[in-house]
């Protein structure tokens, strides 16, 4: 019976109980079974979505001015700063996890390797395609392919040919196997084919991956470079020579809030257990990343001698202090969770790091750059509309994406409850042996208690 | 011993570990990297603006906009032209710079300063704002601009400008009014100025006649100094002035230009692209070991669990 498998975990944990009782061991991604697509929250984004679309059509055809509250002083809004700049750090799981699964051979971290491509590539996706309706001439974007056409020095080059290159080849690569694993089980003629993929695919795996983190470390790099050239117009609070290096580490330690905090809400969500030796090994180097990188931020702020500008009473003051206190609170949280296991501290020390790491992601772009005595920026609601509506797309994209494929990681015992689940709610099933997961073929399980 | 064809290419790429760091590290003690890789233009032209002479007529504003076949911007009240700043329609404007405790005010030409090294021209990732081989000219082309407008924020001097409205928007900024150049005419603000405050010629040129300028009247000019002679590692457009120069919103940026300062590690980092190749190529050998381990695991797994094993 399934009560002697010591993988086995109840499908609920009450609040009460803390949650390392129960010896959970997440083994192998499971699609999220027994919940419907479409769901109240599901249609709220799909509305957004269409909205964002349609207000993108009226935007390309009379341009960014009437629609955004983009101006000569700022010419950079939202669309760029916090759908590009923000939300492709706070997606780089797929970087950061994945450098301290296959390089740094943090092994149970491959868990969480497929919620963490799966969120880079929907965040980068977004990112891209609000990209292309942000920029006055994207019919001009062909010279991307030119490389004798590159200004190779300029940021903005790098991370335009970087993001592109990264996003269409190495992270979609990466998010193969879960596809051809379903196309695998769907169907048995299609077998030998899909093996046949799955074969040349492993071939070229280390290089594939190998790229996936050298492209992400130079254009997440880069999008600090950009404010570089900016000079002086953003505050010395954030300007420095360290912004690629700390570009990079707040969207390494973002980007791990971002897979391990979503996917202890998807537990949460669709009641799975939790494998907090997982969790706990996330936390403690998200820990460290933030330590670390704190430490760097405050060396660089020394070292532009600029330390007394913090202590200012103004709005940059005010705003750098919110930065520091929501991550280094954050990264304490995350250290105090390691302790008393609380899924409430781990998950709002994830909560509060991200949105402290976003913050800075968006200052020297936004909120501390300083182009002109009168300058302002404030979006505009269509701007923020369809600012949304990118974000929504990403979302109902993944909410489909667990439930079709396996993505979300589980016990074991969850792939055989899903087999049974199936068989039991779709009995055509074992009349034509055609279905997505659970069809076992030869290796079915022959106890009969199952 | 024979060597396979494994440890061949592994010898290369071992040999090749010394020399990328030896292709990024010259960089490194090279003071003049930037001297290096930013040609200088063969004929440098410019504008020499003398904001002591200036009567604000603004008869360079309509003349900018009759050269450049722009409209001219009447968004104040519909009946003057009278742009607040520089923008899509206006390339050269007058300003005035007017103290409230009564000191000296004085009138400020601003359009492009064609830096001899352009943040713009840096920042552009597909070579849309060039700088023209002769002139040395700051230029536009259209057929390469994605509309990014990381220009408007690489500038310096905030110059460049993107036309909000419509479906082909367009960056505007002084091109030295290159299609008259090549007619053998002068720029149009510099054709109808009435007092010779702003006056066109070859930089060179332009730069003895400052410092006769300042020569023959001591005192008259701010600090003695001809603002673009050396600042942002020099300008083909010169400045003199009474007032200070930062109060005419010139910035004070020092001898070096902003690409040169601020890109200074992006360059060398990248230099031949010997860095993230050896990245690439450690990333490779590390992670290749790890998936072959992975791989085992999973297949032990897969025969443990009956279940397929997931990569």
């Amino acid at each position: 019976m399934s009560s002697t498998n010591a993988n086995h975990a109840p499908s609920t944990v009450p609040a009460s109980v803390p949650v390392n009782v129960y010896k959970t061991r997440w083994e192998r991604a499971v699609p999220v079974f027994g919940f419907p697509v479409v769901t109240p929250f599901f249609i709220v984004l799909v509305g957004l979505a269409v909205i964002a679309f349609l207000l993108t059509s009226y935007r390309e055809v009379v341009g960014l001015g009437p629609v955004t509250g983009m101006n000569d002083k700022f010419g950079w809004g939202i669309w760029k700063t916090f759908n590009v700049v923000v939300l492709t750090a706070w997606g780089s799981g797929a970087f950061a996890v994945g450098i301290a699964a296959w390089v740094f051979g943090r092994k149970r971290l491959h868990t969480l390797m497929r919620m963490a491509l799966l969120t880079s590539m929907l965040a980068y996706a977004c990112g891209l395609c609000l990209l292309g309706v942000d920029v006055g001439r994207p019919w001009n974007f062909y010279w991307v392919l030119f490389p004798w056409n590159w200004n190779v020095h300029s940021p903005m080059a790098e991370v335009a040919v970087c993001m592109s290159v990264y996003a269409s080849i190495p992270l979609f690569l990466e998010n193969i196997p879960p596809v051809l694993e379903r196309l695998w089980h769907f169907d048995a003629r299609w077998r030998p084919n899909v093996e046949r993929v799955e074969h040349a695919l492993h071939y070229f795996f280390p290089f594939i991956i190998a790229l996936a983190y050298l492209l992400p470390a130079m254009h997440q790099s880069s999008l600090g470079a950009l404010m570089l050239l900016a000079g002086d117009r953003v505050h010395p609070l954030w300007q420095s020579p360290f912004l690629p290096l700390l570009y990079v580490g707040a969207a390494a330690f973002m980007s791990f809030g971002c897979v391990a905090g979503s996917t202890m809400l998807c537990c949460l969500v669709w009641k799975r257990a939790m494998d907090m030796e997982v969790l706990d090994e996330a936390a403690r180097i998200t820990a460290w990343l933030i330590f670390g990188w704190m430490a760097i931020r405050l060396l660089a702020v020394l070292l532009r001698g600029a330390l007394l500008d913090a202590f200012r009473f103004d709005r940059y003051a005010g705003i750098f202090w919110v930065e520091m206190i929501l991550i280094g609170y954050g990264g304490w949280m995350l250290l105090q969770s390691l302790k008393t296991h609380k899924f409430r501290t781990m998950f709002l020390g994830y909560a509060l790091s991200s949105v402290g790491g976003m913050l800075y992601r968006f200052s020297p772009t936004t909120l501390a750059y300083m182009p002109g005595p009168h300058a302002i920026y404030f979006p505009s609601t269509i701007e923020l509309l369809i600012a949304m509506g990118f974000v929504a797309v990403g979302i109902a994209a993944f909410l489909v994406m667990v439930k079709l494929f396996a993505i979300l990681p589980a016990p074991i015992q969850d792939w055989r409850d899903m087999a049974a689940y199936f068989k039991a709610r779709k009995p055509y099933i074992s009349w034509t042996k055609y279905f997505n997961f659970g069809f076992f073929g030869d290796k079915l399980p022959t106890d009969p208690t199952r | 011993m024979a060597i396979t064809r494994r440890e061949l290419i592994t010898n290369i790429g071992k040999a090749g570990v010394p020399v990328a760091v030896a292709m990024t590290m010259s960089t490194v003690g090279a003071g003049t990297l930037q001297a290096e890789e930013v040609p200088v233009p063969s004929a440098p032209v410019g504008l020499l603006y003398d904001a002591s002479l200036c009567i604000g007529c603004k008869a360079c504003e309509s003349a900018c906009n009759a050269a450049n076949d722009t409209p001219p911007d009447t968004s104040g009240d519909g009946l003057h032209q009278a742009p607040i700043d520089l923008n899509v329609f206006t390339r050269n404007i007058i300003k005035l710079y007017k103290p409230e405790d009564g000191s000296a005010s004085s009138f400020v030409k601003r359009q492009c300063m064609h830096c001899f090294d352009p943040g713009c021209v840096a920042g552009c990732p597909f070579e849309a704002l060039y700088k023209d081989e002769d002139t040395g000219a700051v230029r536009w082309d259209g057929g390469k601009c994605i509309g990014c407008r990381y220009c408007t924020i690489s500038c310096p001097y905030s110059v460049p400008r993107f036309q909000w409205a419509g479906i082909n928007p367009v960056i505007t900024k002084c091109e030295l009014c290159s299609h008259r150049l090549v007619k053998g005419l002068k720029p149009g603000c510099t054709s109808v100025c009435p007092v010779g405050a702003v006056i066109f010629g070859p930089r060179t040129v332009l730069l003895l006649e400052a410092k006769r300028r300042i020569k023959n009247n001591p005192g008259r000019y701010y600090q003695d100094r001809v603002y673009g002679e050396t600042d942002n590692g020099g300008t083909q457009c010169l400045y003199l002035s009474k007032v200070p120069f930062e109060k005419l919103g010139l910035p004070e940026l020092g001898p070096e230009s902003v690409p040169s300062k601020s890109l200074r590690w992006q360059k060398r980092i990248y230099s031949y692209f010997a860095l993230p190749a050896l990245l690439y190529a450690g990333l490779v050998t590390v992670i290749r070991k790890n998936v072959k381990g992975h791989e085992q695991e999973a297949h032990e797994q897969e025969k443990e669990t009956g279940l397929r094993a997931q990569l």
